[in-house]
């Protein structure tokens, strides 16, 4: 080896005494002719390079003799020529397969072309075109098996799910960015990404070992490029949200008329109080209050986006400069938004030859004030039959002026939503700043090397939430006493990795090798304090010092997680046409008893294209099939799950309070999740390079699946590694791209995920595990509705009479009639059964674009089918009848013979046997299914503006309708729900945003 | 420059040896915020009655379920569960005897019963681990173990007696290891209460032959709960003698009396009276809200809109537990004064303490007044009904009915202890009483308590000619096991043995 190093210095320094000095020229044009803007030349074995400029023109001087010049440019295939006298035109061509794209794969990098596994990039640019306050939110819809669920609360990120739910526990994919793990990115802009790398199969993600079973998202932030020139860029948006698909509720005389029609005269007394306070008529049921309770929630609300960057890059060192401020309001009508500052920051330097050495840092600073979502709810329930103001109630005791529910003769389970929405002051002010140093050791040029980074990661939370005194109504939404509640939860992790690659081509044989160790620890920290009675007024006041001191509460909590890995990956590449990657991690974590497990992978391709064989056909223009298996490990199930064994409580012994305890002798031990998942794939371009596409089919099985069945006898639970999940399905994402003549482009995508979820067993001789909200069953998918399902309505008595279910349970025409499963004459806990569950069979998304000059167009849609949800809010009847009811509901309420089959009528709403939390009938689940138009951008780009001397190199404008439409069944306000397991309640409402954007280049 | 290569190789050799060298030690640190779950030290007798203060906790934890009442006390036909339109399905079980398995209340008395069973098991397995460490001659602690024990096979022994009068056939769990949960007849149940009754007696007779006000812990379980719960038992067992005789013991005593004031008795100042034989304590402290050791939501989900005439305050609960109309009825038609006042919140009818029901007045609001707080004995700035009571479970008035009855089967008089009944509820006494006027008497005066009258219906046979119009049948008597238990535990659906 040193024999080896010793020639190559002798070589370099050779080279430098014979270099010859001359000037090269060229213009580089894509395949229409166009000027390549912005592409890199680099002089093979030299640090000289450039960039070309707008015209496509590049001039290099101290070019030694018979140099190569590489040309690369992101979206083309790099091209090497040699250097030549005089102006040298080069034409590249599209890289429409992205082959020579670099793709990170988690401790190093790889060419898009050597990828054994389902690997997905996207851009940073991509991102931008979505006003969104989390990056992942963008990305619906783009990546087949990838399901996002956004959440309307402004600063609140989506769920995201990769290929399934493997897990009773968490699923959510591990985010890794720049180095750092975390559980989300919201944190991130938008514009902080350069882009963001999806491992969707195990082979990919096993170099993460015991995080990644969930899949992995690799992000890294924006980084400059060498020898450019200072690129100032300024990109943003201002737009407003409004609330779509507004869910219509009874108004007040469709309201009474339910009410009236379920039981004659039982609920007259709240139409009187209403008709005595707000006038109306009881004879015609018809009222002068008649709230619209949404409409009051509702607001038009903005969205603002600016980023400001500024890269550039010397021959020695590249830097990435970037601020990023953006505004959001929630379309509740109340005061709550989400602000956020991003400052972000990265330098490369070459300090050496043989040593680079980097920093990258993003600092965060976020501001949430949260809407009270109980207001949805409420607003759902509240009838329209009482006015949001009152002015003429005694504005001492009433000082907010509010109507109460009181004053129609109801009070408990009713409430003003707006005086709920508007009594609700809570904020979240996080800081976070993500920093990231290496430096990275050249031992043998271009072969070996070692680089050694630290990343760091500090993030506080401080919340503010205070409750003041109001009074609504007497019994009910009233508040003697303010309460204010401070909370401060701080990260604090850091991760120093070490990692040693190697490459090295002998003839056709080309190896990538890698080793690496990994540290990291992870602190967390949490304390809270409520104080009642605590002054109210101003915000200056808001200190625990100022309540009352004996009734102060403390929950002071922590965690510290420490974990160490040793990893290893080899890849061989045969003349481009075969593919082998194996890779190996060891994973420690202090979080178990079971202290270490094993993750191994390994991956194949077979190019057959660049065979022999396939030479003379020309059906396809690339042709590779991909087989992978790989073994991860999920650590996000509870530590402590299972451990406790005594449970501490007091005992009320005259005026003595004794403490005690009891103890429960079970307990389990609780080990890893552990999933398996076979991956077969395949890419393909055919058509002269204009249909690309990627199909992948992948078995995913997760065995030791942590489940907490109880205790015989008991409601206690006790985790245990009992259950298997299996999700399996097919990825297809297909991609045409063409241009006709000089001007005019575009593209198509399409993309779409089937799944199939299913839980395959749990504990030993059980078939069902039921928890809060869902079940599992054997057979059936994860979080699937548990109830009787509705066949059909009563039509007659005589059917009735007939029906011994009828009979005995005193049914009438009107109600549900449930199917009788065993088909034993009686509905009861054996009758219920799997009523589907909120994982979704199918995702799809759809993209069109195109360009004619300066014009550019895109489109892109969505949509899911296949899922169910639970329309909590409509079930939520059981606990008050006289709730008020959806517009739906009363319009196809069965009223009467052959009026219905699927509807019931408004009396059955009343009765238990429909409504009732036990029985859970079918009728309330619905169809989450919808389809989306995702996002429509027409944007029209300026060039090379000339003010004065000064050329400005483009400006682009652009009007962006995010999710202008959706279609969905479900009566709902959108079926993407905050709530995993598909509940629809405190839903926050969906909202289109339509933005007006800018883009200068300066 | 030399030095330079140097140091390119000396940095990464040192700093990959540094990664190398970080041993697993790295990962061994125990978890935060977690004291370590140790073997609790048994050798600490003083502390031996913590897993008893579990047991008794257990009980106000779960039995005092506020679901459970809404089940458990409205199954006779004198009390319903007084909503239909939230948790509907309980009007069915008790108005109808219309049950659904399916049902999640059902579920949580099979629940919260056995969960008493198995924290008493654990009691008394922790005790006999104490014992271990109990010094020869120490007869101090030779004593409190063996009262301790008593304490917690009495609370076992009346949680199966709420099993099996609602369930049947019910298993009994020996231990907390059981694997076989196969369930045992009626009768097998029945005998296994009443032989645990006696072992608690004898286990107590030396250490508390007193009432619970009278004991260390106050409130604590004595030999003469254990007495009535085997009384009870006896009763239904139709085992006169036995009824008598345990009966006689507590009567004998000449400890328990009858609080004067029935209005109270239920309320505050009647918390832990000389009437009293177990009662599940609470405290809030003092406090209007913040720290209570209580039983959640059991008062407030039978608390009706109340309002306080001197002070205008309102309160409220969830408006559950009303009487039927037919039985207040037959109260009034009785002549009941004293009972009724207590027994009965009538709307728009002050109560004694001057508080007004602002229900609507329509027929079948009777509420539970044996659940109600006067705004004047709450906790001052509390809101929530009934927070600071204790449940009342087993009390003296029922010890005379049932030895009125023994006396009476065994063809003595039951004159006597009938009569301290009647007085305090100031009626007239009967002499030559017979057992159905006894029995109408036990539906007055332990009317939503414990569904004693339902009990008292199926073991005199009278629950068809009672019960029958609203659709009871013999095949009624018990619950069905709920679901959730039947696909848990596939050992219910055999045979009891």
């Amino acid at each position: 080896m040193e024999k080896r190093f010793l020639t190559f210095l002798l070589a370099g320094a050779l080279a430098t005494v014979g270099m010859q000095a001359r000037t090269v020229k060229g213009t580089v044009v894509d395949k229409v002719n166009q000027p390549v803007i912005g592409a890199s030349v680099h002089v093979n074995g030299t640090n000289i390079g450039t960039m070309t400029d707008v015209d496509g023109n590049f001039t290099i001087s101290n070019v030694p003799d018979n140099a190569v010049l590489t040309l690369s440019y992101v979206g083309m295939v790099s091209k090497t020529v040699k250097a030549a006298d005089g102006q040298m035109k080069i034409e590249m061509a599209d890289d429409v397969q992205n082959l020579e794209e670099v793709v990170v794969i988690g401790y190093g990098a790889a060419k898009a072309k050597d990828l054994t596994a389902p690997i997905e990039v996207v851009k940073g640019e991509k991102l931008i075109a979505t006003p969104s306050s989390s990056p992942m939110t963008a990305l619906q819809g783009k990546v087949a098996g990838v399901n996002i669920v956004n959440s309307g609360t402004p600063g609140d990120g989506p769920t995201v799910t990769i290929r399934g739910l493997g897990s009773f526990g968490n699923t959510t994919p591990l985010y890794v960015v720049d180095g750092m793990f975390y559980d989300n990115i919201n944190f991130l802009n938008n514009a902080d990404i350069q882009d963001l790398t999806i491992m969707k199969d195990a082979s990919a993600a096993a170099i993460y070992g015991v995080r990644a079973a969930n899949g992995v998202v690799i992000i890294t932030t924006k980084k400059g490029a060498k020898n450019q020139d200072a690129k100032v860029s300024y990109n943003g948006y201002v737009g407003f949200q409004k609330a779509t698909n507004v869910l219509k509720m009874c108004n007040s005389h469709e309201y009474a008329t339910m009410l009236t029609e379920a039981d004659a005269s039982a609920y007259n007394y709240m139409f009187e109080n209403s008709i005595k306070n707000w006038g109306g008529d009881m004879g015609k049921l018809t009222f002068g209050a008649d709230t619209d309770w949404y409409k009051e929630l509702l607001r038009n609300a903005m969205i603002t986006n600016h980023s400001l960057s500024v890269t550039g890059g010397t021959q020695k060192a590249a830097y990435a400069v970037g601020m990023s401020y953006l505004a959001q309001d929630g379309v509740m009508d109340v005061e709550n938004y989400y602000r956020r500052l991003n400052f972000r920051a990265s330098l490369d330097f070459d300090a050496t030859s043989w040593l680079k050495l980097g920093f990258n840092g993003v600092f965060s600073n976020g501001d949430q004030r949260l809407p009270n979502n109980a207001a949805w709810q409420q607003a759902f329930n509240a009838p329209s039959i009482y006015p949001v103001y009152d002015n003429t109630r005694d504005s001492k005791v009433y000082t907010g002026g509010y109507a109460s529910p009181e004053q129609i003769g109801v009070t408990n389970n009713f409430y003003n939503p707006v005086a709920t929405a508007r009594y609700y002051d809570s904020k979240n002010n996080t800081y976070q700043v993500l920093s990231n140093f290496y430096a990275q050791f050249q031992i043998l040029p271009d072969r070996l090397n070692l680089r050694t980074s630290y990343a760091y990661d500090y993030a506080n939370t401080k919340g503010t939430s205070f409750t003041p005194t109001y009074c609504v109504g007497a019994v009910n939404q009233h508040n003697d006493q303010t309460s204010l509640t401070k909370s401060e939860s701080t990260y604090n992790k850091w991760v120093w990795d070490n990692v040693l690659t190697y490459t090295q081509a002998f003839g056709q044989h080309h190896i990538n090798a890698m080793a690496g160790i990994s540290m990291r620890n992870e602190r967390y920290a949490y304390l809270s304090a409520t104080a009642k009675n605590v002054p109210e007024g101003k915000d200056a006041y808001k200190y625990l010092s100022l309540g009352s001191k004996d009734g102060v509460t403390v929950t002071d909590d922590g965690s510290r997680y420490r974990g160490l890995s040793y990893f290893a990956r080899l890849g061989y590449n045969y003349a481009d046409r075969y593919m082998l990657t194996a890779t190996f991690r060891a994973d420690g974590s202090s979080k178990y008893n079971e202290k270490w497990g094993y993750f191994p992978s390994i991956g194949a391709a077979w190019v057959l294209s660049n065979e022999e064989f396939m030479a003379d056909q020309n059906a396809f223009d690339y042709l590779k099939l991909r087989a992978s298996w790989g073994k991860l490990g999920n650590d996000k199930i509870a530590a402590s799950a299972g451990f406790a064994s005594t449970t501490a409580n007091r005992g009320v012994f005259g005026s003595n309070v004794l403490d005690g305890y009891t103890y429960e002798s079970n307990f389990s031990w609780l080990g890893w999740e552990v999933v398996n998942e076979t991956n077969v794939g395949l890419n393909f371009a055919t058509l002269r390079n204009r249909l690309t596409g990627d199909i992948d089919w992948y078995y995913r099985k997760t065995e030791n699946a942590v489940i907490s069945p109880t205790i015989p006898m008991q409601n206690t639970t006790i985790a245990g590694n009992y259950a298997v999940i299996l999700n399996t399905g097919v990825d297809l994402s297909l991609n045409w791209a063409d241009k006709i003549g000089k001007d005019f482009s575009y593209n198509v995508g399409f993309n779409v995920g089937y799944l199939h979820n299913e839980v395959k067993s749990l504990k030993d001789g059980l078939n069902i595990i039921k928890g809060g909200k869902t079940v599992q069953k054997v057979g059936e998918k994860m979080n699937s509705y548990y109830g009787y399902k509705v066949v059909g309505i009563y039509q007659t008595d005589a059917e009735c009479a007939a029906d011994p279910v009828a009979v005995a349970n005193k049914l009438v025409p009107g109600d549900f009639k449930y199917e009788d499963v065993n088909g034993d004459g009686v509905i009861d806990g054996a009758d219920k059964q799997c009523l589907g569950s909120y994982v979704p069979d199918v995702t799809y998304g759809f993209n069109l674009g195109f360009q004619w000059k300066g014009l550019d167009f895109n489109i892109s849609c969505y949509g899911q089918a296949g899922g169910e949800l639970w329309n909590r809010k409509r079930a939520l009847r059981y606990a008050a009848s006289n709730y008020n009811f959806d517009q739906a509901q009363y319009e196809n309420r069965w009223h009467g013979a052959g009026t219905s089959n699927t509807d019931p009528s408004a009396a059955a709403l009343f009765k238990s046997w429909n409504v009732s939390d036990s029985n859970n009938a079918s009728y309330f689940v619905e169809s989450s299914d919808y389809f989306r138009i995702q996002n429509i951008t027409l944007g029209y780009s300026f060039r090379n503006i000339k003010i004065g001397n000064y050329t400005l190199p483009g400006i682009r404008l652009s009007a962006t309708a995010d999710r202008p439409f959706t279609t969905f069944k479900a009566h709902s306000f959108t079926p993407e729900l905050a709530d995993a397991e598909g509940w629809d309640t405190q839903t926050y409402p969906l909202t289109a945003t339509y933005t007006f954007g800018v883009q200068i280049d300066f | 420059m030399k030095l330079n290569k140097f140091l390119a190789y000396l940095i990464p050799a040192t700093v990959f040896t540094l990664g190398m060298a970080s041993c697993s030690d790295f990962i061994d640190i125990d978890p935060e915020n977690q004291q370590d779950v140790e073997a609790v030290d048994y050798t600490k007798t003083a502390q031996m009655y913590e897993p008893v203060v579990g047991a008794y906790s257990s009980v106000r934890a779960n039995a005092a379920h506020w679901a459970n009442s809404l089940l458990l006390f409205s199954r006779d036909g004198d009390m319903w569960s007084g909503r239909t339109d939230d948790q509907g399905a309980a009007a069915e079980f008790g108005r109808f005897y219309n049950y659904n398995n399916g049902f999640w209340a059902l579920n949580n008395v099979w629940v919260t019963f056995y969960t008493i069973v198995r924290n008493c098991n654990a009691t008394l397995e922790a005790l006999d681990n104490y014992k271990a460490h109990i010094a020869a001659g120490d007869n101090q602690n030779a004593a409190n173990y063996s009262q301790y024990c008593g304490e917690a096979r009495t609370i076992r022994a009346w949680a199966y007696y709420q099993l099996v009068n609602n369930f049947g056939p019910v298993v009994i769990l020996e231990n907390n290891n059981q694997t076989d949960f196969t369930r045992t007849k009626v009768e097998g149940v029945l005998n296994y209460i009443l032989s645990e009754c006696e072992t608690a007696m004898a286990e107590m007779e030396g250490t508390s032959k007193c009432r619970p006000n009278q004991m260390p812990h106050k409130g604590a379980v004595t030999y003469y709960t254990a007495a009535m719960v085997a009384a009870q038992t006896a009763l239904i067992q139709q085992n006169w003698a036995k009824a008598e005789q345990y009966s006689d013991a507590i009567i004998n005593s000449k400890l328990f009396s009858l609080y004067p004031d029935f209005y109270n008795l239920f309320k505050i100042p009647g918390k832990l009276c000389d009437e009293s034989l177990f009662e599940i304590q609470v405290t809030d402290f003092g406090n209007p809200s913040g720290d209570y050791v209580g039983v959640d939501q059991w008062f407030n989900f039978a608390g009706c809109s109340m309002k306080n005439d001197a002070s205008g305050k309102t309160f409220g609960g969830w408006g559950f537990m009303k009487y039927e109309d037919s039985f207040v009825e037959w109260a009034k038609n009785r002549g009941e004064t004293v009972r009724f006042e207590t027994s009965f919140i009538i709307p728009g009818v002050p109560t004694a303490s001057g508080d007004v029901c602002t229900a609507a007045a329509n027929a079948g609001n009777n509420y539970n007044g044996k659940g109600y707080l006067p705004y004047d004995q709450m906790t001052a700035g509390t809101t929530s009904w009934g927070r600071n009571n204790n449940v009342r479970v087993l009390r003296y008035a029922e010890v005379l009915l049932i030895n009125a009855e023994a006396k009476v089967r065994n063809g003595k008089s039951g004159d006597a202890p009938f009569k301290e009944v009647r007085t305090r509820a100031k009626m007239a006494p009967i002499t030559g009483v017979t057992v159905d006027q006894i029995l109408d008497e036990r539906r007055m005066e332990l009317c939503s308590e414990w569904c004693a009258r339902y009990i008292d219906l199926v073991r005199t046979g009278k629950a068809a000619s009672v019960l029958g119009a609203k659709g009871w049948t013999a095949e009624k008597t018990y619950w069905p096991l709920p679901s959730t238990q039947i696909e848990n535990i596939p050992d219910l659906q055999k045979d009891p043995k």
